[in-house]
């Protein structure tokens, strides 16, 4: 047998009905009556396989349905799979969803013995560490409350709190962060890496690339139920990333009240964006009717979330428009970015709506590496001198 | 995104399929492992209801009160029912320890997993101690109804008689038989949502299929057995009657019958659970 904290899935299909909404007697004699077909099935998992060595902190990244969750309940042995298996050795504190399944009419407390009867673990060994949970998820007025009555960020405290006191070999943690204030969220992921350091082991499943990047130090990227791509996590991100910029391409409409005919970032000269060294970005813009706004740019790793924004006005009338910008310095470091941008009226309606224009690679050092559970908003490279003296 | 995702195949090769093997003997001892757990679930379902309602502990005692009250005021007038002696008010209430236990178990159950499944899809467990927490907490709410049965023999003077020591017998058959029902009502409510409004109809009905106002003499001889095995609560109501209120020893044949059926229906329902338990989180 695999030591304790070992993860590991071994060829896992899981299918589903597509409506299992209903599950009704009255359907199933209907069935009966007219020689009815089953409902045919859709596959969440196909042929997924890693193994996660103890200690190990793991991603799972993908888009919605992806079969994220579903993969995260078959860890748990919640669900079963189809078939292939699975090993999860050790106790499994899983946090899947912010409700928490806990218990609405029963007080914080009452909760957290519930959480670790459910976890296996007896009134004793919660006791111990019910000060410390309480104090974690700052519910010190609040633990002898009933749970109903807490907001969602509370439930999600305590939540997280039993889950990552309550000393498990694997924590699963599922996309709960997102509810919690910031400095509850980094707090949190404070105690990730301190469960990690202790030898257990992570899974992890965030939209939040950023700190996904932070935590784990693999990743897994799952599409429509099949591993796309898995490895360190840089490069998984990499690769996802990506993925995400070219589907808002494909899927957000270039038509707007003024298109745009070209867009791209270029260097010196047009040589390589280099970091540090100044760029131009080059927008060409065509409109059939007379028509003026605020141009906007940015620049992205991907998502619509641009690192910085610069804008301007623009006013069309009838002509085309060669926009021309030029950057002093381009601080990031090397990777591959994307230009978005959008024009937009003076109440801030959509004239061209925002859309990814073009990509671009940026040439230069990586950056230095964070340290675990440290999340790096921007990849901004910084020149710095450094002088260090005995004293 | 609509591109087709990597080449696979449409399905596992059939040498891949997952089979789940429940040995009779693990889960056991899985279930031993969780009884912290059906002790914190019964508590918190007492609790969760008692902290509601407005008489509290008190609707233990109501519903077997109001049914012995009803059937004392009417049914004992409609119909001659020999009673052995005891009064009709003893003679019903007796018998509605045992049903009551039974109807609130199982249907409580019933909605057990349903009702949970918040927890069910968070957290790995054997599924069967949401059931058995409802088994539990109808235990309990039996056991505070059964001070009524004492207050009942002082205020009707009649004294049970020695050959009482019968009952743990019997009460253990009507745990299993009651168990049985409620493993597979629960599962099956999973499964067939518009169970839960078939089942207080048959729990009516079985109300006055089984001997709870009158007594099993109804029943003719011969079809006994059968109805015995059908309904093991029936012969425990029966027994409890002729131990506690007439001094006499339980039919043994009945409560033979009534014991290997219940048991037989509790491995059957127990190996029915199991194999669903699988789909569980699935339908959820």
């Amino acid at each position: 047998m695999s030591p304790r904290g070992t993860v590991a899935a071994h060829h896992l299909w899981k299918r589903f009905r597509p409506d299992r909404g209903r599950s009704l007697l009255r359907d199933e004699i209907e069935r009966l009556r007219t020689h009815g077909p089953r409902k045919s099935w859709t596959w969440a998992l196909r042929d997924v396989d890693f193994e996660i060595a103890p200690g190990g902190s793991f991603a799972f990244v993908g888009s919605n349905g992806s079969g994220k969750s579903t993969l995260l309940k078959i860890l748990t042995q919640v669900m079963y799979p189809y078939a292939g298996s699975i090993e999860a050795v050790g106790r499994v504190g899983a946090l899947i969803e912010v409700a928490s399944g806990i218990h609405p009419d029963l007080t914080g407390r009452e909760n957290c013995y519930l959480y670790g009867s459910l976890l296996g673990l007896h009134r004793g060994r919660v006791a111990a560490q019910f000060d410390e949970i309480v104090a974690f998820a700052e519910l010190e007025d609040a633990i002898d409350r009933q749970v109903k009555y807490y907001s969602s960020g509370m439930k999600m405290r305590l939540g997280f709190g039993v889950a990552a006191f309550l000393e498990p070999d694997v924590l699963l943690v599922d996309e709960v962060l997102a509810v919690g204030d910031a400095t509850f969220q980094q707090r949190c992921l404070d105690r990730m890496r301190q469960v990690v350091a202790q030898g257990t082991t992570l899974v992890y499943v965030s939209h939040d690339l950023a700190t996904v990047e932070a935590m784990c130090s693999n990743a897994l990227w799952l599409k429509k139920g099949v591993v796309q791509e898995m490895g360190s996590s840089a490069d998984v991100l990499t690769g996802y990333r990506r993925w995400i910029e070219e589907g808002a391409e494909t899927s957000s409409s270039m038509d707007g009240r003024i298109r745009v005919m070209k867009a791209s970032v270029s260097g010196v000269d047009g040589q390589a964006v280099t970091t540090g060294e100044p760029a131009c970005i080059e927008v060409h813009l065509q409109a059939p009717e007379p028509c003026a706004g605020t141009l906007q740019l940015g620049i992205s790793q991907g998502p619509a979330s641009p690192l910085f924004l610069l804008k301007h006005a623009v006013e069309l009338e009838g002509a085309d428009l060669a926009v021309r910008c030029d950057v002093a310095t381009l601080p990031f470091a090397g990777g591959r970015y994307y230009l978005w941008l959008g024009v937009f009226g003076e109440q801030g309606q959509d004239i061209t709506p925002w859309q990814p224009a073009a990509h671009f690679q940026i040439v230069g050092q990586p950056l230095d590496e964070a340290p675990v559970g440290i999340v790096r908003l921007a990849p901004l490279q910084i020149e710095a001198d450094w002088s260090i003296q005995e004293r | 995104m609509t591109e087709e995702v990597a080449d696979r195949p449409d399905g596992p090769p059939p040498e891949l399929r997952f089979r789940r093997r429940v040995g009779f003997r693990s889960a056991l001892r899985d279930l031993w492992r969780a009884r912290e757990l059906i002790r914190s679930l019964t508590e918190r379902q007492l609790r969760a209801r008692y902290k509601q309602a407005a008489l509290g502990l008190a609707w233990a005692v109501i519903t077997p009160l109001v049914y012995m009250v009803v059937f004392t005021l009417f049914f004992s007038r409609v119909a001659d029912v020999d009673t052995g002696g005891a009064p009709y008010a003893l003679f019903s209430y007796i018998a509605l320890l045992p049903w009551t236990f039974f109807s609130t178990g199982v249907s409580q159950a019933a909605l057990s997993l349903v009702s949970n499944m918040s927890l069910l899809n968070k957290v790995s467990c054997p599924r069967e101690v949401f059931p058995l927490s409802s088994v539990a907490g109808a235990g309990i709410d039996t056991a505070i109804a059964t001070l009524v049965l004492g207050v009942l023999f002082i205020v009707t003077g009649y004294a049970p008689r020695a050959t009482s020591y019968w009952v743990p017998v019997l009460v253990v058959i009507g745990v299993v038989f009651t168990t049985a029902v409620s493993l597979v009502m629960a599962v099956l409510t999973v499964y067939l949502r518009d169970l839960r409004h078939v089942l207080p109809i048959f729990l009516q009905v079985g109300l006055f299929a089984t001997p709870v106002a009158y007594g099993i003499e109804v029943v003719p001889a011969d079809l006994r057995g059968l109805y015995s095995a059908l309904n093991p609560i029936a012969p425990v109501i029966d027994g409890l009657r002729r131990c506690v209120l007439e001094g006499q020893a339980p039919r043994t044949g009945l409560v033979v019958i009534g014991a290997v059926s219940s048991l037989v229906q509790l491995i059957a329902g127990y190996r029915l659970f199991k194999r669903l338990e699988t789909g569980i989180a699935d339908v959820a």
